[in-house]
């Protein structure tokens, strides 16, 4: 996997990535196994990060992956010239859609929940804030939609998410001087790396 | 990497360096948008922390934390010892005795110019580009300012505040995504004469190690490991042996450290962040020749980076 593809990739994981970006991956999904490979595995560790199912990993991620994408260009070639935040947005939405049980899709289908409620029911309410209307439209052009609305939006495992995280903070008091320790021989601060050691043993 | 090992390149590049006063390499380097006068400043940058004699009074802010030290350099003959004093918070004390001048680790090397330059190797400006400007007063001494922007993801920027006398990195901030400062230490006063250490009340006295004289005391992970990515730029600062249970890898600026531990049970797959300052520690267990294995990444470096090494944690044969 090029060095180029990868970095499209891990600045998608963050959603940071921008039109190009998308672009790049989306065009080499289909053909490349690695990248979706990658993309699975970072998808799977990911998912307890932002405590979603442990069970989305197991999903065949890419027939799901191609079937949004043939979707979205379907719309493309049909619908109306879209807005550029919406073109921006589109890509970004149907591909994590696709790809697992994302964060996307947990909020837009929250969203597409409260939509369908009473205090909602006016449309114009969002007439003056683009973004979540951008973000429903967003989701809505992809097939998952239908299932939000009559499935209850995911139950969230924060479980393992928790553990590691508790991991972290543990791993980084307890090696935080081993890492000083090089970082001060290998760096213009001299031994200043050492500060950013919690407390600091013999 | 040993120091030994080093000492011989170092020797071989700049021979009757050490000792003399920072001379400025008269290399003539064309590395694109990077201005040829902030790689010189670099390189002097690197020298300057070693064989400048300098004592003074930091400031290190991360976040909502500020703390206080004190710094003290001192070179006699062909070493150099310095001494970092916490201020406030703990009361401990990190000595580095008689670092040998000609010992150039990695990182260091890394910030110098030497023949790969000449050859058309960029060395750091491949990574960042390099900017110079007049930087503002720093512990009542003027300074240059060099501005470090990253050329790709997976490294922070850095605004660096040179003395324009000796080139000691004066002030440093850590910048990342957005311009966002992650930490920034400074000196609030500095003299460049050796003086003795003051009383200040210390209770912990770390000595720090230093590569070539520590052998690996605790045992080691029992499986062959290896990384099969780091972003590139960066080089391992040590020589280690395959089945380590710690590697750490520098770009001259940024550093990160890969540690690997044997767990007890097999966790469910997941993974877990926690940034301190500039500082990111990320966690994710993975399974390695059948056992279960905690990876931890930590490091000067964004999130992503710690992620994509952990995911290139491999075995090798």
């Amino acid at each position: 996997m090029s060095e180029r593809l990868r970095e499209s990739l891990s600045a998608l994981m963050d959603d940071e990535a921008n039109e190009l970006e998308v672009e790049r991956v989306l065009s080499q999904i289909g053909d490349n196994a690695e990248l979706r490979e990658t993309w699975v595995r970072y998808h799977r560790v990911r998912g307890s990060l932002y405590g979603q199912l442990q069970s989305s990993a197991s999903l065949d991620i890419s027939s799901r992956v191609m079937a949004a994408i043939t979707e979205d260009q379907h719309q493309d070639r049909q619908g109306a010239p879209a807005s550029v935040g919406e073109r921006l947005w589109r890509p970004v939405a149907s591909f994590a859609v696709a790809a697992t049980v994302a964060t996307t899709v947990v909020l837009g289908g929250q969203q597409l929940v409260q939509l369908s409620g009473d205090q909602y029911q006016d449309r114009s309410t969002y007439a003056s804030n683009v973004s979540p209307v951008g973000l429903v439209n967003a989701v809505g052009a992809t097939p998952v939609r239908a299932s939000f609305g009559t499935r209850p939006v995911p139950v969230l495992q924060p479980a393992t998410n928790e553990a590691y995280e508790r991991l972290a903070r543990q791993r980084l008091k307890h090696y935080s001087q081993d890492h000083a320790e090089q970082a001060a021989l290998n760096t213009p601060q001299g031994l200043i790396p050492f500060a950013r050691v919690p407390r600091i043993s013999e | 990497m040993t120091c030994s090992r080093l000492m011989t390149r170092f020797i071989v590049l700049f021979a009757g360096g050490a000792g003399a006063l920072l001379p400025l390499p008269a290399i003539a380097v064309n590395c694109g948008d990077s201005d040829p006068e902030a790689l010189a400043w670099m390189d002097r940058m690197s020298r300057s922390t070693q064989q400048v004699a300098y004592e003074g009074v930091i400031t290190l802010q991360r976040g909502d934390d500020l703390q206080v030290m004190q710094l003290s350099h001192s070179v006699k003959g062909p070493a150099a010892t310095e001494q970092l004093t916490r201020l406030t918070g703990q009361g401990a004390q990190v000595i580095r005795d008689e670092h040998p001048l000609d010992c150039i680790h990695p990182g260091h090397q890394l910030l110098r110019l030497g023949s790969e330059l000449a050859e058309g190797d960029c060395g750091i400006a491949s990574h960042y580009r390099l900017t110079l400007a007049e930087g503002e007063r720093v512990a009542g001494r003027r300074t240059v300012h060099i501005t470090v922007t990253p050329r790709d993801m997976y490294r922070y920027g850095y605004e660096l505040e040179l003395d324009r006398q000796t080139a000691l990195l004066l002030k440093a901030s850590t910048v990342g995504r957005g311009d966002k400062i992650l930490e920034r230490f400074q000196y609030a006063d500095v003299s460049f004469a050796d003086a003795g250490a003051r009383e200040t009340g210390v209770d912990v006295v770390h000595h720090a190690a230093h590569p070539a004289s520590v052998t690996d005391e605790k045992a080691g992970l029992g499986v062959a490991w290896g990384l099969r990515w780091v972003p590139a730029g960066f080089m391992a600062t040590d020589d280690v042996t395959s089945d380590v249970t710690r590697r750490t890898y520098t770009d001259g600026l940024a550093v990160f450290s890969v540690f690997l531990e044997r767990l007890a049970a097999t966790m469910p797959s997941g993974e877990g962040v926690v940034r301190q300052g500039s500082t990111t520690s990320y966690t994710r267990g993975i399974q390695l020749d059948g056992q279960p294995i905690l990876v931890t990444v930590i490091g000067e470096v964004p999130v992503n980076t710690a992620r994509m090494v952990a995911d290139s944690v491999s075995r090798v044969r």
